[in-house]
């Protein structure tokens, strides 16, 4: 009996504290882990978000040669902040959002289109390459935009050497 | 038709109105006391209102071993409570004490069990069997209990007229009526029961055997259940306040039914109270319980007897 | 040299059979036996040696020493050691000695090797399906490193059902499962009850498989992993995150920086603490009690506000990475967290008080759900339920990780071996995760939080790791590969083990007390599934439309 009363001080105690949610937000903390932001100005297209996303959410496509689409998809993201983690320049922040709820996944795509400059010293490594070619090449990336899904690379194409003069590691 | 058959008639669709109205009210407090007391929000207070409106506003599916059976067990649920409204005063004198007497209000009370037994044996899963066993067991012990407490009055006053039970004739014989305090702190205590809520709702027992004799019912028909149990809360209060404590119910219309309601309230609390600060019992420990309670109850049949 | 002493005591008798030992460091230990006798050396080191049965683990090493390997892990307490009795096995005819008869704890791990890698365990009692869906082809065994990742078996049967024993005499077979309001998630028990009292049940359940283990030998990269682990449970998730780094870090030989270690501590005491909370609200939810249920979780919000402060979420923390961890604590993080726990500390002193006094909970819970300390030593039952039958087992002491070598705690131990006593084991370790925390916050050195890596890591190492999750121990056993991922990562939670004691515990009870014996293990069902492919639906169950439901529903 006494402990039911002991139980009844600690309920009276609290009073009420549901928070009154849908209709006032609490803020987030700062370094809440939302929904996560391209900034396409700062974007060198690296592909190093691409590389370390856990839920394969960051697509890279080439278009041509000066052109490399990423495609953030947004569906099986899990906020785990990696991309913003690895971005040598600050291009990914973590946002404060968390109500993604929607009926279109689109909704929640970012696309980034970013110019790729030629390289200065050779000039020769960003020459279209054909489609045999391209899948034999490091570094160039042909993700399946439409079906929102990462191409993953055989190890045995890439074993043999596309452009032996440059080097560009991405595993 | 005469005046007093026109009178019972418009009193008795007064209690079923006021029952159908409140109980729902009834049922808000609880909902709302309980989330105060667990630190919540809670929901508003016509939430069962409209609880009810959506589940009987929803498709009737027809499933399990008997549809009949089942649509029969919802619809006689509701109807036994409604039924039993007749014969308790609520504001005025109860509508069809000439009708009926105390054995009639006994049979209504236990088939708002039996309804429930039907509701699970109609629906034939393995849960609603076990929810139907333990809701046998539970009313083989608590239904003597309430017939004790309308038996006692009978025996106080040498009659089993219902108006005669009814008017607070436990008090009535002895300078201390210690059987009818006996048997009001007993009632008090089974309320809980009869009601069947926590920590006595082993035959619905959601963690356990998930609602038991309800778990195959859905829509509208659940809807009746839920109406037929929020009603059976109501009634029983107004029963036991028409058993043990009518103060104030002969005064004049109004106020007698704001007493009643104020009375009810009381109780309303109370059972939400300890719904909230215990666990539910096992059906073994809660028959032990019941079994106690029925030997104090016997004791103050006894003393009911030799006149106190 | 405490690994030295264990294998000098093995090698007493099994000299000639041992092959190869590796001993990496003080308190690990990996011996490479002959086949033969493995049932010998495992039945030696249980027993007599008195080493608790951990998990077992079938390795498909075929494209590297072109064997199969079967490695039985076994913790020596008192030595604190962690060690793993390994069998090489020929790659067409791998087949070895069950170790169940000797070790009955050792019956899951063996039929899940049996289904996962086609290795046979001989003389195992109970061979039926265990992780596989019922209507799996035969011989297709999913974690060969021959079965592609994304493959889907051609000759699924749906229509195959599952074969359950005969339930006993004059019982009646209630299903418990796989949908039930105490069961969080899917699982399915199937309950051989005579009139209230439940005589026996089968378990059948493996039925949220996620294919972790798979993606991450096959897909995912050394620090995606992490990320992935942490989803494996939705409590207890920094446990296995952290306990996949500690394993990695391990086999490679890395040592993380001294702050993380300390941070890693915090972030999984922390993790207790809402574990425990939650545990306590829902095993009252589960008798019905909703207001302590309300009031623990209330108690625990604040908590996970914690948490997203310090990782930015509450529950998903993203914390580890190989040699280090992503989030620091900073002096004002600090003073939020001794603000929280003194706040925690006063309410919990209150509520503690509240819930021993309770003679109502008491009813429900003292007597039910036994698991004496033999249950507890032949089916390797851990955590909680180990120490409310007075087995003091503690992986935090036992074998110290992280930073708990340099923290002072008690290990809480009842006598009472039933529900009750696993409440106030749970209920007075929330008072040990406090002060815990409180040392690492005052011992916690400055420094770097991760380690910078530059070269890969060193492939075919194994590592070993056991982390004392809110639930018991959290076992995670890495084979390093080639390509920045492991070739194999077998994660075995606790309720791994502690489901395998659900049938004794439950045995003779009443109904009424199932529900509450099985909230007791605070069982976490996607913990112990989470091996398998592909999301196809148990096979146990006829899987109707919705159409055909609907007619069925309605007879018109």
């Amino acid at each position: 009996m006494i402990s039911k009363l002991k139980e009844a001080v600690i309920c009276l105690k609290a009073g009420k504290v549901t928070l009154p949610y849908p209709f006032a937000a609490e803020p987030v903390p700062a370094r809440y882990r939302g929904r996560p932001i391209f900034n396409v100005e700062r974007c060198i297209g690296c592909g190093g978000c691409a590389n370390n996303c856990p839920a394969r959410e960051i697509l890279l496509s080439d278009v041509c040669q000066e052109i490399r689409i990423m495609r953030y998809l947004g569906q099986r993201c899990t906020y785990c902040g990696r991309c913003a983690d690895v971005c040598p320049e600050h291009a990914i922040t973590m946002s404060g959002e968390f109500e993604t709820a929607t009926n279109d996944k689109r909704d929640l795509q970012q696309e980034l289109e970013v110019f790729m400059g030629t390289c200065q010293r050779c000039g020769r490594c960003f020459t279209a390459p054909g489609p045999l070619e391209q899948l034999m090449m490091k570094g160039y990336r042909q993700d399946d935009l439409p079906a929102g899904r990462w191409v993953y690379k055989s190890r045995s194409f890439l074993q043999s050497e596309g452009l032996p003069d440059i080097e560009i590691e991405l595993d | 038709m005469t005046e007093s058959a026109l009178w019972a008639i418009v009193t008795g669709v007064a209690n079923v109105i006021l029952v159908l109205a409140a109980a729902p009210f009834c049922e808000g407090i609880i909902r709302k006391v309980t989330a105060r007391v667990q630190s919540r929000q809670g929901p508003p207070i016509w939430q069962p209102y409209l609880d009810i409106l959506k589940l009987l506003g929803k498709e009737d599916i027809e499933s399990g071993e008997s549809p009949g059976l089942q649509r029969l067990s919802a619809y006689l649920s509701l109807a036994a409570v409604l039924t039993l409204a007749w014969f308790v005063p609520m504001g005025a004198a109860a509508p069809l004490t000439k009708a009926g007497d105390a054995i009639l209000v006994i049979y209504l009370l236990t088939l708002c069990g039996v309804s429930t037994l039907l509701a699970g044996l109609a629906a034939g899963s393995t849960y609603s069997l076990f929810g139907v066993s333990r809701e046998m067991m539970a009313m083989l012990t608590l239904e003597p209990l309430l017939a004790v407490g309308v038996i006692v009055g009978a025996v106080e006053t040498g009659s089993l007229r219902l108006d005669d039970v009814l008017n607070a004739s436990v008090y009535s014989l002895a300078a201390w009526p210690l059987a009818g305090i006996l048997m009001l702190v007993v009632l008090l205590f089974s309320l809980q029961a009869f009601v069947g809520r926590v920590p006595f709702d082993t035959a619905e027992a959601e963690t356990e055997i998930m609602e038991g004799p309800l778990i195959e019912y859905s829509g509208p028909k659940l809807g009746l259940f839920k109406y037929a149990q929020m009603s059976k809360l109501f009634v029983y209060c107004a029963l036991l306040v028409g058993l043990f404590a009518p103060w104030g119910s002969q005064w004049p219309y109004p106020l007698a039914l704001l007493v009643l309601l104020a009375k009810i309230g009381v109780l309303v609390l109370l059972i939400t109270l300890v719904g909230a600060t215990h666990a539910r019992y096992r059906i073994d420990q809660a028959i032990r319980y019941y079994a106690a309670l029925f030997v104090l109850s016997l004791v103050a049949l006894t003393l009911a007897l030799v006149g106190f | 040299m405490p690994a030295r002493n264990v294998l000098n005591q093995i090698k007493e008798r099994f000299e000639p059979s041992i092959l190869r030992v590796d001993v990496p460091s003080d308190n690990r230990l990996f011996l490479y036996v002959t086949p033969g006798v493995v049932r010998d050396i495992c039945n030696h080191v249980f027993r007599d040696l008195d080493a608790r049965y951990v998990v077992s683990i079938g390795i498909d090493d075929r494209p590297y020493s072109g064997q199969f390997t079967v490695a039985h892990n076994f913790g020596f307490e008192r030595e604190k050691v962690l060690s793993s009795i390994l069998v090489n096995l020929p790659a067409d005819d791998p087949v070895i000695d069950s170790i169940s008869p000797a070790v009955p704890a050792a019956n899951w791990a063996e039929r899940e090797f049996r289904d996962l890698l086609g290795i046979e365990p001989v003389g195992c009692p109970s061979m039926k399906r265990l992780v596989l869906p019922d209507g799996w082809p035969e011989g297709v065994h999913p974690l060969r490193k021959d079965f592609s990742w994304d493959l889907k078996p051609a000759k699924f049967d749906e229509n195959k059902v599952f074969a359950f024993d005969d339930p006993p005499e004059g019982c009646v077979v209630v299903p418990f499962g796989p949908f039930h309001p105490t069961l969080d998630e899917p699982a399915h028990f199937r309950l051989y009850v005579e009139g209230e009292i439940v005589r026996g049940c089968e378990y059948r359940g493996f039925m949220v498989h996620r294919g972790i283990e798979k993606l991450a030998d096959t897909v995912l990269t050394y620090n995606e992993i992490p990320m992935m682990a942490e989803r494996i449970c939705g409590i207890c998730g920094c446990v296995h995150s952290v306990a996949y780094a500690q394993a990695v870090e391990q086999a490679a030989a890395i040592e993380p920086p001294a702050r993380a270690r300390f941070i890693r501590t915090i972030m999984l005491e922390l993790e207790r603490l809402h574990s425990h909370l939650l545990w306590v609200g829902l095993a009252n939810h589960i008798l019905g009690f909703d207001t302590l249920f309300m009031q623990s979780f209330r108690m625990r919000e604040p908590i996970m506000w914690l948490c997203e402060r310090i990782t930015g979420n509450r529950k998903t923390y993203g914390l580890c990475v190989i040699g280090g961890v992503r989030w620091d604590i900073t002096p004002e993080i600090k003073d939020d967290i001794n603000r929280i726990l003194d706040q925690l500390e006063k309410e919990w002193i209150a509520a503690a008080k509240a819930v021993q006094g309770d003679r109502n909970l008491q009813k429900r819970t003292k007597g039910v759900g036994i698991a004496d300390a033999a249950l507890v030593k032949d089916l390797g039952l851990i955590g909680p339920i180990a120490r409310a039958s007075g087995v003091p087992q503690d992986c935090r002491r036992d074998f110290p990780y992280a930073a708990y070598d340099q923290v002072d705690f008690q290990v809480i131990t009842q006598a009472g071996c039933d529900v009750w006593s696993r409440v106030l084991v749970r209920v007075l370790e929330v008072f040990e995760s406090i002060r815990i925390i409180r040392q690492c916050l005052e011992k916690m050195p400055a420094g770097p939080i991760q380690l910078q890596l530059d070269d890969e890591l060193p492939p075919g190492r194994i590592g070993l790791s056991s982390i004392e999750a809110p639930r018991g121990e959290a076992h995670h056993f890495v084979v390093t590969g080639e390509e920045n991922r492991p070739r194999r990562w077998r994660v075995r939670a606790p309720t791994y083990q502690n489901l395998q004691g659900i049938p004794a515990m439950i045995k003779d009870q009443q109904l009424a007390d199932m529900t509450i014996s099985l909230g007791s293990i605070d069982p976490c069902f996607s913990c112990t599934d989470r091996l398998e492919i592909l999301d196809i639906k148990s096979g146990d169950v006829r899987v109707y439309s919705q159409q055909e439901i609907v007619n069925m529903t309605r007879r018109v």
